[in-house]
């Protein structure tokens, strides 16, 4: 009876659970690993078998984080490979261009349906006062980061900037990279077809620094982000309930929450593509030391904003027709970076301002370089650039308008600093944890580059030793069920 | 397998070896620090809930006879009571009754689980019925059904044989558990699920309006002849609020 239990559980594990999406960080993905690798080092060297495996693997994870609809990556990634390959031999550009915007629209018709769909009906049972019954539409896991990667692979087969892939098993493999598929980065077709021809083995060094990466990750994303996010959460449900100064550290430890937990699985994603011989390009790039907010969005989630840049920001014209559409062209990136986020106001407001931050800080440029390089200027600069990321990760999180300005206005109104003592003895952890993140944000890039080459060369047992110590960690501080990736629903 | 893939191979399901193998004892304790045990072992292991048998019939426990005596209650609770405890004095008034209000401001049911305060009020009170509101402050709590299992047993435990019913806290957002939390642990017909219901709210967007309070009073009345395991009389009061006979304000624990 017992080994029909376990056998019953573990059947359950490798199953969908729409409760339990698969994360790096879980223990049911530690085991699919230890599965995946002898697996994949017995067929690295021959690549075909190589790309089916990975693949056929791939596809399972995506299964197991969003059931059925891994159906509509093989559907989606099999029609773009066909155009790009039919667009390739056509002379004509016209029919070129049909091709490519066949494409192109058929990848943003499948993402507006199952993202948009609902957004757009209540904004139209609002305009026309008519009451429209939503559609019962599940959102699949990580849709929106391989839509804008199959959008760039045809844009750049249509510019001639790289050539299609021979076969779809490489194009799948690209548009299915598990480490990447559900939360990016979003690969770039000229940066990561190279490495599936090349298929480079990995060296011990950069399976160990994959394993550091991944370490990293985990620290940050299910001890960090998740332990911090209990007190932001208590902030956030009940705004208006807190002082002032409660409010603001909440709004704090938001800051840094999502900063741990996206780049956290970022680093995670990096270590395991690492560890199998691929190369994603860097995320973040420490974006809260940033001192205005062009060089905030250059740090911050680096993958999507540079696809912006090259997918929207040019196209549109880009700083090539004058100031004023410079400007336009900024925000409406912006905007559509905002609207990317999620179907919800919410997400354009924080777009909008995020374009209108940049406009500004454009316009005020030659009187800002103007300005001396001293420690006060870079202080102010710091100050006011985080003060306006921050505030606008307020509506970015808070459910709605009136919970955001009553945050907001709860801070300006309602502080006094002599909760700090009383808030430091009650929530000694949460000070702990985000003095620790704080610091760790602060030192410089070679600090972590020595720590990489120190682990790397440490024993094979004090590895062991320190994966053993951060799970435990993982384990004494995780919550009753696993804190979903903020970015999973995106 | 490659010397760089094993190495980290070996590392991992060592790891993962010795991980469920600590999840299967029941406490193990490092330099006297207690490791957390992962849920690996009875994740395994446990029954699923898949596999639910079908419970035997029970017999029927609904409705109670209406315990026409008149009742000396003991209303405790965090700071949800100041809504609701007029209205209940005004059914107090109409039907004999004697309401007595411990009222602590931001409590949670391990603020009155880890004390013996309940206790010192059943002693000091010698209620008849006990109405508990709880839960409101613990709604987004973690972890609640291990973190707050002891203290709801607890409360439960120093009310012990006196007819109870606790009161589920006003949710304005979907909660942690802690709802589940105190169905789980009071009997059947002991428990008022408040969640689901539609509230006015005061401006701190969490406690009902006075007004929105009597509604929610009025609906638990009414939802006691039938469900309730200890229905007492609750006629309808021509008054809106009353008064308690004695209310005691307990300042937010520091």
């Amino acid at each position: 009876m017992i080994i029909a239990d376990i056998l019953s559980n573990i059947g359950q594990l490798f199953l969908y659970d729409k409760s339990a999406p698969l994360i790096f960080s879980s223990g049911v993905f530690w085991l699919l690993f230890i599965l995946f690798m002898p697996v994949y080092a017995a067929v690295k060297n021959r690549r075909w078998q190589m790309l089916l495996f990975v693949v056929a693997f791939s596809l399972y994870f995506y299964y197991k984080s969003s059931g059925i609809f891994f159906l509509l990556l093989i559907g989606t990634s099999l029609l773009d490979w066909s155009l790009s390959k039919v667009m390739v031999k056509l002379e004509s550009k016209n029919a070129r261009k049909l091709c490519v915007t066949i494409s192109i629209i058929a990848s943003l018709s499948i993402l507006c349906y199952f993202k948009y769909a609902n957004f757009f009906l209540s904004n139209l049972s609002v305009i026309v006062s008519h009451n429209f019954q939503p559609l019962d539409i599940i959102l699949p896991v990580g849709i929106s980061f391989y839509t804008f990667q199959s959008i760039s692979y045809i844009v750049d087969v249509y510019k001639g900037r790289v050539a299609p892939t021979n076969t779809w098993l490489e194009y799948l493999f690209f548009l299915s990279f598990f480490p990447a598929l559900v939360a990016g980065p979003i690969v770039r077709a000229d940066y990561f077809l190279p490495q599936i021809k090349e298929n480079h083995i990995p060296k011990r060094k950069e399976i160990y620094t994959g394993l550091w990466l991944i370490i990293l990750g985990v620290i940050k994303k299910a001890i960090i982000a998740d332990y911090i996010a209990q007190y932001n959460d208590l902030i956030f449900n009940s705004p208006g309930t807190y002082s002032g100064f409660e409010t603001l550290m909440g709004v704090v430890g938001y800051t840094m929450q999502i900063y741990c937990d996206f780049s956290g699985y970022s680093d995670m994603a990096i270590g395991i593509a690492l560890i199998m011989g691929f190369k994603l390009c860097a995320n973040f790039d420490f974006p809260y030391k940033s001192k205005n907010l062009t060089e905030f969005w250059r740090r911050w989630h680096i993958s999507l904003s540079s696809w912006l840049r090259d997918y929207v920001y040019i196209p549109l014209g880009g700083n090539r027709k004058g100031t004023l559409r410079t400007y336009i062209n900024n925000f409406l990136t912006m905007l559509i970076g905002g609207l990317w986020h999620g179907a919800n106001w919410k997400f354009v407001f924080w777009g909008a301002m995020h374009g209108a931050g940049l406009a500004v800080h454009k316009a005020c440029r030659p009187f800002l370089d103007k300005l001396p390089s001293t420690f006060p200027v870079k202080a102010i600069s710091w100050t006011i650039t985080m003060t306006f990321v921050s505030m606008l990760w307020v509506f970015f999180r808070a459910d709605s308008w009136t919970s955001s300005w009553q945050i907001i206005s709860k801070i300006f109104t309602d502080f006094s600093i002599s909760y700090f003592i009383p808030f430091v003895q009650v929530h000694t952890a949460w000070c702990i944890m985000m003095s620790v993140i704080i610091i760790a944000h602060a030192l410089p890039r070679r600090f972590y580059d020595k720590m990489e080459k120190l682990f790397v060369n440490l024993r094979w047992w004090v590895k062991f030793l320190i994966f053993m110590i951060v799970v435990q960690l993982v384990i004494q501080f995780m919550s009753a069920d696993v804190a979903p990736f903020i970015y999973f629903d995106f | 397998m490659k010397k760089g893939y094993l190495g980290l191979w070996l590392i991992l399901v060592l790891s993962l070896g010795i991980f469920f193998f600590i999840s299967s004892l029941d406490s193990v304790n490092v330099f006297g620090v207690e490791l957390k045990p992962s849920k690996m072992y009875s994740s395994l292991v446990c029954k699923s809930d898949s596999d639910s048998i079908i419970p035997p019939p029970q017999p029927k426990l609904f409705p109670q006879p209406v315990d026409t005596a008149s009742q000396s209650i003991l209303f405790i609770g965090d700071s949800m009571l100041e809504g609701l405890y007029p209205r209940l004095a005004a059914y107090a008034d109409e039907n004999g009754h004697e309401l007595r209000v411990a009222m602590w401001y931001s409590s949670t049911s391990q603020i009155w689980g880890e004390c013996d305060t309940l206790t010192h009020f059943i002693n000091k009170v010698n209620p008849s019925y006990i109405f508990i509101c709880l839960g409101a402050n613990e709604l987004f709590v973690k972890d609640i059904a291990e973190k707050r299992d002891k203290y709801v047993k607890n409360i439960l435990k120093q009310i012990g044989d006196i007819p109870y019913l606790w009161i589920g806290p006003p949710n304005w957002k979907p909660d942690t558990g802690i709802n589940k939390l105190i169905a789980k642990n009071t009997k059947k017909g002991c428990f008022f699920l408040s969640d689901g219901m539609t509230f006015d709210r005061a401006k701190d967007g969490a406690h009902p309006t006075r007004q929105s309070a009597i509604v929610w009073m009025d609906s638990i009345v009414r939802w006691m002849p039938d469900s309730c395991l200890h229905p007492i009389r609750m006629n309808l009061p021509k008054v809106k609020s009353s008064r308690a006979k004695r209310v005691y304000a307990l300042q937010p624990k520091k």
